[in-house]
């Protein structure tokens, strides 16, 4: 069995699922005939022909608007935002219309749209291929968004996203498309069950709270410290909105302590929904101030010098943990 | 302390309008607008100016000059049909106004966005199509749900915001919609609803299903993104949908001059390959065959088309705007061009319609409003809470609807 990597999970699990439910669509810019800028949707178009796989036009609006009519009439929907960063354009069709349009319709209609947007720094793009623009949308009632960390989530996220009533925005983490690889038996059909979050190691002294490329640096730095005598318990997220609040306060109760770590900017992140989460819902369990080690309140610069001092490391993570371990 | 006083005043001002509109409302049961006397514009306040003009809009036999006369034939339009479309024309225009009286009494909430003028712009489309036909309205759009057959009782309790609404009074109040006539939720932010129409349209081709979708839109909307987004994959893809700008001047306060160096919005079909058409919007044979040919476009595979419906609406953008960035000659001139005398003289003329017959209409469509606002008025005020639900469709363990409370 051959190892496949972060993005061969996804485009696998396209095939998939487009084989699977013939009124899927993937509509998005260079989607069809070039497979992607990443190359995430190639093949779909020889599979599938242009009727289903749509190279659109650069339009993020219609891209993520048209979904709504398309649901409505019986379609489930693959828009495709080639960076993250471009989805500001598509942002009122997102949030006021397709995350609305159940609850405005009193239950009338599902929304099951799968929204995917690679995201995330590290990896030269400078500020419009970088960001970690999940914060944008944690306020938004009705949208669901998700973060695979590793190549089996990815699988089993996408596969989970596709299938679900409810719109998905599925976070791809662009340093993460080839740079981990997995055993992925072909056939089977991974599903990682949306709103839970994964405890992707135990530790009793310290919670750190990651997603994306960021977990697998927590990782290193769990591993480090525990040299030291210090175990980490890390909670790989996976599913960012709505948050895992039971699995979250589970942990933390248990350690009394956390730190939550994330690429994107402190001020208004998903750090700070699991800091007062955690003030509200244990602050008697807590033996420490929850700690937040994020991006910096700047936007993403472009330079290595600077991207490599903008992203957080597993060295910044060893120190933070290991400062509030021992607080 | 300041603040109080202006409060107490307010409510002797509403009490005021209360009992003005308690005989106002006495008076509209009877009225046909025959008595309606255009005497001294100069020195009419506000409130007697709007009463004037709703009773001009439901005297649908009054005169109007020649120059706005219509002439031709309705192509393939049974008289059953054209008499037909007369009902939906007028049941629209009578509900219009009675709710603009029923708001102006402060029987709901909210406001109330009159269509009064602009009713032959999308009655005559929607009528004509199929039930499972893909409608995507404006704010401004009682035509296309009344012209596609939804019950006035439905709509009327979505004026009220009330439990037989369809969204049980969850969202917005004349923003008429329903599912089992596939008439979508309109969105009050501007051309969502056109972007949606073109992802009903896509759908329909996509999935090989039978159906056409329709999106309207105002002059000012043309100037939106999406308005451009949506037409230009639509010309792309030939998708099977009918765009309808109804161009009535002013896009809330802002003159068509500032919204465009056009004149004819048609002409902005000719950058999306299909094409535009720019017509009279209240002249209903001319609307009737425009929209019949651009549906046979669509439903033949041969892709959208634009229509640029000239129009006016008599009154403000919502009930709350006295409008008074319009001249009223501008006005006066327009309720002239009022399509339903047009159409309800060339009925008379052609014989399909008589005096005795329209009457007959008049009167039974006055009895259906009086219906539906009682029903409406009957129907429950929603439960506070009953907004907590349809989030999601799936559960998900952190997930609290009240979490903040």
């Amino acid at each position: 069995m051959a190892a496949i990597t972060y993005i061969d999970a996804i485009n696998r699990t396209l095939h998939e699922e487009m084989r699977r439910d013939d009124t899927t669509f993937l509509i998005g810019e260079d989607t069809g005939i070039y497979g992607g800028v990443f190359k995430a949707t190639r093949g779909l178009l020889e599979a599938f022909g242009p009727e289903r796989v749509i190279d659109s036009p650069i339009s993020e609006s219609l891209i993520a608007g048209m979904t709504v009519g398309a649901a409505m009439v019986g379609c489930r929907p693959l828009p495709e935002i080639q960076f993250a960063d471009f989805i500001s354009p598509a942002f009122d069709q997102i949030v006021q219309q397709l995350a609305r349009y159940r609850w405005r319709t009193n239950g009338t209609y599902a929304m099951p749209v799968t929204i995917r947007c690679p995201w995330g720094g590290g990896v030269g793009g400078g500020v419009f291929h970088s960001q970690s623009n999940e914060a944008w949308f944690m306020n938004v009632p009705g949208l669901v968004m998700v973060a695979p960390s590793t190549v089996r989530d990815a699988a089993g996220l996408l596969r989970a996203a596709i299938r679900s009533d409810d719109p998905v925005l599925y976070w791809e983490h662009k340093k993460l498309y080839r740079s981990i690889k997995d055993d992925l038996p072909e056939g089977e059909e991974i599903v990682t069950e949306i709103g839970r979050a994964h405890v992707a190691r135990e530790g009793g002294d310290v919670t750190a709270i990651t997603f994306g490329y960021l977990l697998h640096e927590t990782l290193k730095a769990a591993e480090a410290l525990s040299g030291d005598g210090i175990e980490v318990e890390v909670i790989d997220l996976r599913t960012l909105l709505p948050l895992d609040t039971p699995t979250i306060l589970e942990s933390v109760s248990k350690t009394g302590k956390a730190v939550v770590i994330h690429e994107a900017p402190k001020v208004g992140g998903i750090g700070g929904e699991i800091a007062a989460i955690l003030a509200e819902e244990c602050f008697w369990e807590l033996d420490a101030p929850v700690r937040r080690l994020t991006g910096f309140n700047t936007s993403f610069p472009a330079a290595k010098t600077m991207e490599d001092y903008y992203m957080p490391n597993a060295g910044e993570i060893a120190a933070a943990l290991r400062a509030t371990a021992e607080t | 302390m300041a603040e109080k006083k202006t409060k107490g005043k307010k409510k002797t001002a509403t009490a005021e309008a209360v009992t003005e509109s308690a005989a106002e409302s006495q008076e509209t049961g009877r009225t046909t607008g025959e008595g309606a006397a255009p005497t001294g514009e100069a020195k009419e306040d506000f409130q007697a100016l709007q009463r004037r003009r709703e009773d001009l809009a439901l005297d649908v036999t009054r005169a109007f000059p020649d120059k706005y006369r219509i002439s031709g034939e309705m192509e393939g339009c049974s008289d059953a049909a054209k008499i037909d479309l007369l009902e939906r024309l007028v049941r629209t225009r009578t509900f219009d106004a009675r709710m603009r009286r029923l708001f102006r009494q402060g029987r709901f909430e909210g406001t109330y966005y009159s269509q009064i003028g602009q009713e032959a712009c999308d009655v005559v489309i929607a009528a004509q199509l199929e039930k499972t036909d893909f409608v995507g309205p404006s704010h401004r759009d009682l035509g296309a749900s009344v012209g596609k057959g939804i019950p006035l009782t439905a709509l009327a309790a979505q004026v009220y915001n009330r439990v037989d609404s369809p969204d049980g009074g969850r969202y917005t109040a004349c923003h008429y919609w329903h599912p089992e006539y596939w008439v979508m939720q309109p969105s009050t932010s501007i051309m969502m609803n056109w972007i949606a129409a073109t992802g009903a349209a896509f759908g329909f081709k996509m999935l090989k299903k039978k159906g056409v979708a329709v999106a309207f839109g105002g002059d000012g909307a043309t100037a939106h993104g999406d308005f451009h987004e949506g037409c230009n994959f639509a010309g792309v893809h030939r998708l099977p949908i009918v765009y309808i700008i109804q161009n009535n001047l002013w896009a809330e306060s802002l003159p068509l001059s500032l919204t465009t160096a056009l004149t004819d919005l048609a002409h902005r079909a000719d950058a999306y390959g299909f094409p535009g058409v720019t017509i009279d919007g209240n002249d209903v044979i001319s609307v009737w065959n425009t929209t019949r040919k651009a549906l046979q476009r669509a439903r033949g595979g041969d892709g959208p088309t634009l229509i640029e419906m000239k129009t006016y609406r008599w009154f403000g953008h919502s009930d709350i705007d006295p409008a008074d960035y319009r001249s009223e000659d501008e006005v006066e001139d327009w309720t002239e061009r009022d399509p339903l005398p047009r159409y309800v003289a060339w009925l008379m003329e052609n014989e399909v319609l008589d005096e005795e017959r329209l009457e007959g209409i008049r009167q039974a469509i006055r009895q259906e409003v009086e219906q539906a606002v009682e029903f409406a008025e009957a129907s429950a005020r929603p439960e506070p809470e009953a907004f907590l639900s349809e989030v999601f469709v799936h559960e998900y363990p952190g997930f609290d609807v009240r979490a903040g409370r």
